[in-house]
Order: structure tokens, then sequence, then C-alpha cells
């Protein structure tokens, strides 16, 4: 059992989770977060991890109210315990070579960790950071501090500030609509990519195939194979 | 008391009378990470086709009050991927294996059958009750003569002991199941999913792209237990029973009900420790009740 240490409304709809008790997962990782010991709702949720401080033992989220689930996890106060399992997924690669990030909305908070760990493994590679949101920014200030080039896009598209002729590798989670719009431009400016994807899921662990998205490669697993894939395997 | 949960199922001892239903369990390894999976009595693999299919396209889960609507479609490799992959990754799990077929057609079946026989499975678990497939397996399960006919085939061709999957929308579900006794099956299981639907009410949509999906979870417990109690009155042949399992309590009423195994499948997903759990419960409760074998229990209500 893990407990909440802290979980706070930073934006409409939008709440930062400290857990308790928890630690070890790698960045682009996620736990499965249930936040009721009833039948109704039934599932955990995949939040991804936005940071993690194994020291402290603790793994900290972001993550939107959109539904019954995460409207019951935004109501646990300090204190409350909560069920979570994971970490699950495969996570970031670390890469020795300049990086730009590109997310949006709620897709930011992967990449929160990725960014950290970025400049603790490769602290003289580039870190370029571009944030695009629909009406209101948030986390923005923490993400700064890790950039070297930093952006924040409210109510516009978020490629507008991205300059994709860069000498970078490109990673980006956000809306499907948007991953698309980079996959396209890094395609046409010959840049690597990678995603990360978001999918209903029920196990979390690749047994129920609920999550199965089409690849190039064929289906493959959010929850297991992904949740971060190579640009070209998804979008062709 | 170690023994207290053995349980003889088709001429197969299992140790506990807990399975891990098909497609809810992949083939086994990928809940070794979060769980002992060799402490289960069985697993009920990923249901196969023939062929392998690649599952419906669109939503594929989708949550309601203590359940949930799938339309997987039986996404699976194929019987011939599972009789050189999947297979061994099973038996390496220490618990009976069970393969779960489907099909398309009688042809489907009788040659997913006979390529079962490479290995040495437990148990054969014959779906003829997928909701989430046109043209699939359910339709087989629906009446009794459609049943008889397609268990009939594939007896005569499997060498393993014959477990046949019934689907609670069968129009007279003990019909069927007698029908599946008489024509050679060794056992049943019941229920798969209950037929559902869910309208995106945002978009004025369909939730799934194939119409319907399967209900499963403790939602259909209630009823599924009343269909096990009734077909376990019908039949002479042991019956699974699965829906809704989530708890001691709800192994318990099913076996009372008179099933000599029982499956859990949607409860995992949100306790992948549920089955373990149950296991656990059942080993205490004979201790408490003072039973040599849960066995004595069967049948009592």
């Amino acid at each position: 059992m893990a407990v909440v240490m802290r979980n706070q409304e930073i934006s409409p709809d939008i709440f930062h989770l400290v857990v308790g008790g928890i630690s070890g997962g790698k960045c682009g990782q996620f736990y499965m977060l249930k936040p009721n010991d009833t039948l109704d709702p039934l599932l955990g949720r995949p939040i991804s991890i936005l940071d993690c401080d194994d020291e402290h033992n603790t793994t900290s989220f972001l993550y939107q109210v959109v539904g019954k689930g995460t409207d019951l996890l935004s109501r646990l106060r300090t204190g409350d315990y909560l069920a979570v399992t994971g970490p699950f997924g495969n996570g970031f690669p670390a890469l020795d070579a300049d990086v730009t990030l590109i997310g949006g909305g709620i897709g930011i908070a992967p990449l929160y960790y990725y960014a950290r760990e970025q400049k603790r493994l490769f602290p003289n590679r580039k870190l370029n950071i571009h944030l695009g949101f629909r009406e209101e920014s948030y986390f923005t200030e923490e993400f700064q501090e890790l950039a070297d080039e930093f952006s924040v896009n409210i109510g516009g598209f978020v490629t507008d500030d991205v300059n994709f002729d860069r000498q970078a590798i490109y990673v980006t989670c956000g809306p499907g609509p948007m991953m698309q719009a980079v996959a396209k431009l890094c395609r046409e400016h010959g840049k690597e990519l990678y995603v990360s994807m978001e999918a209903r899921m029920a196990c979390g662990v690749g047994a129920c195939l609920a999550c199965t998205c089409k690849t190039a490669k064929g289906n493959k697993r959010v929850c297991k194979d992904g949740p971060v894939f190579k640009g070209e395997e998804i979008y062709e | 008391m170690s023994n207290c949960l053995e349980t003889n199922l088709l001429g197969v001892t299992l140790k506990n009378p807990v399975i891990a239903a098909s497609g809810t369990f992949g083939f086994g390894a990928e809940y070794a990470p979060l769980m002992d999976v060799s402490r289960l009595g069985g697993i009920s693999g990923k249901g196969l086709t023939l062929n392998g299919s690649q599952g419906n396209t669109g939503i594929r889960v989708w949550e309601t009050p203590a359940g949930i609507l799938n339309s997987i479609g039986l996404e699976n490799p194929g019987v011939r991927h599972f009789v050189e992959e999947e297979y061994a990754v099973m038996r390496q799990t220490g618990c009976a294996v069970i393969a779960n077929l489907g099909g398309h057609s009688e042809n489907d079946y009788v040659e997913g059958a006979q390529l079962l026989n490479q290995v040495d499975l437990d148990i054969l678990e014959l779906n003829i009750s997928c909701p989430n497939v046109k043209e699939g397996g359910m339709a087989f399960g629906m009446t009794p003569e459609t049943a008889a006919h397609i268990v009939r085939l594939v007896k005569e061709v499997t060498r393993h002991p014959l477990l046949v999957k019934l689907s609670p929308n069968a129009f007279d579900l003990v019909a069927v199941a007698k029908a599946c006794q008489e024509a050679g099956a060794d056992g049943l299981s019941l229920v798969n999913t209950f037929l559902g639907m869910a309208v995106d009410v945002k978009r004025r949509k369909l939730v799934f792209d194939n119409g319907y999906a399967g209900l499963s979870g403790p939602a259909i417990r209630p009823i599924a237990l009343r269909m096990v109690h009734q077909v376990c009155k019908a039949v002479t042949i042991p019956v699974v029973g699965l829906g809704g399992i989530a708890t001691t309590e709800d192994a318990l009423s099913f076996l009372m009900a008179g099933a000599t195994a029982i499956q859990v499948g949607t409860a995992t997903f949100g306790d992948p420790s549920a089955m373990l759990r149950i296991i656990d419960g059942l080993e205490q409760y004979c201790a408490e009740q003072n039973l040599a074998n849960i066995s004595e229990i069967r049948g009592i209500v």
C-alpha cells in the first residue's frame, strides 16, 4: 500500500500527486493507481511517472481529471492509502545526444522525469523543451530549470515553436493529432523520433490486449511493448 | 491440511480449484513479475484461433459499474504459434495447462484441435461462446444442435480432456449444456461474457466498432451463479464456474452451487493478487470448517 503525501490541484482539473512508499520506476514508465477498494470503478488508472525520488521512496504524478477513476483519485487527501501496482512499460531510452522534447497538455508529465534523467546523465548535451497547452499552462517552471531552450505555447500549435533542423533526437508525448504533426515534421526533416502513447488499459502487464495499437511491426501492447515507441513504428 | 484444495478435474490433478480465466492472463508469463503464478491450480491461455487474429479495431475495453465491457476480438498468435512458442511458457509455470480454442468455422475447430494434439495439454477448453467475433464461436454455442455438432467433431479428433465453455447468451443454456454432455464433452465451463453495449453520449456513437461487447466482472456474478447452479443440477459431468468471482466468498458460492473448480478473470485486472487471496481463503475455510477436502462442500446448495 502506498500513501498520499500530497494531492493538489495546480490548474483546473490538473493534479500533482506525490505518493510515499513507491520508487524505483524508470522515466517513461507508469503505475496503475487505484483510489478505491470498492468494485466501481474496478480497474486502476495508468498514470505516467512525473518524477521519482529513490532516496525518500516517493513517486510523483501529474494527472488530469477526465472520468470517474481520476475524479476519485482527485479526492484523496494527504495520509490516504491507495493501491498501486507497477512500475510498468518500457520507458524512454537514455540518449547521448541533443534532445528536443515536445509535450502537449497532460502529456508533459512523463517528459519531466525524462528531462531530469537526460540532464543528469548527459549534462553537456543540449536539452530543448517545448510545451503546448490549450488554455492554461502548468508545471512549466520546473521544466524551464532543466532546459537550454524553452518555450510555452498556449492555444496555438506547439510545433510552430520547434526547430526541426537541429542535430537532435526528438521525443514527444501529448494528444494524438499533435504527435502525428510532430511525426510528420520529423519525417520531412529526417529526424529520429520517440513517441509515448496513451491507451485505455485493463491489466497493465500485457495480458488482456485491451491497449493494443497498430504499428509498422504489427500489433503492439502499449502497456508492455510501450508506452514508448519509435515514431516511425506508429506514424507511417 | 496441505492437500485440502487438491481437485480432480477431468482426470487432471489440480493443486487447487482456482484457474486463471482465458483472455485475462495471457499465456501465464505476463503476471509472473507481480505474483507467484505457480500457486494457481491452472491457467487457461488466451483464446486461440487456427490462423490467429489481429483482433478488433477501436476501443476494446470500457468500464461499467462493477464490470468491464470488452471487445478484444480474440487477438491471438494462432494455434501453430502456440504449439511452437507459448505452450512451453505455460508449461513452465507449474500449473495445469489449459488451451482455449475458438473458431470461425467447423474446419477451424477441427484443424485447431488436431494441431493441439502435438502438445501435452492438461485440458482443451473449447470456446463456443466468444461474443466479440462476427460469425465467431458464440454462434455455435447459441443452440443445443450447433453446440453438440461442434463438440462431437472436436471430441472425435482431440486426445485431450475436453472442457466446453458455454455462453450465457444461449437461448436455453441448460439445453445447450445437456447437448454438449451427450455429444461427449468431459466437462463444462461457464459463463463466458454477457453481450452488452455502451454508447458514447458525447460523440453520439456506439463505443465499440463491433457494436456489442462482452460484459464481465462482479456485475454479472449473481446471474452467472444462478446459471452454474442450474447447469450443475442438469448434467453429471464436472462444471467449472466463472463470472465475476473476486473473493473467497464468491469462490465458495460457486463451489457450493456445484462447481468442481472456478475461474477468475476480470478481478485480476484490478487486483493481481486476487486469485492468491482466494486460494489462501479457501485453505483457511477448510481449516476452520474441518474439511479434509474442499470438494465436501460441492453442490450442497
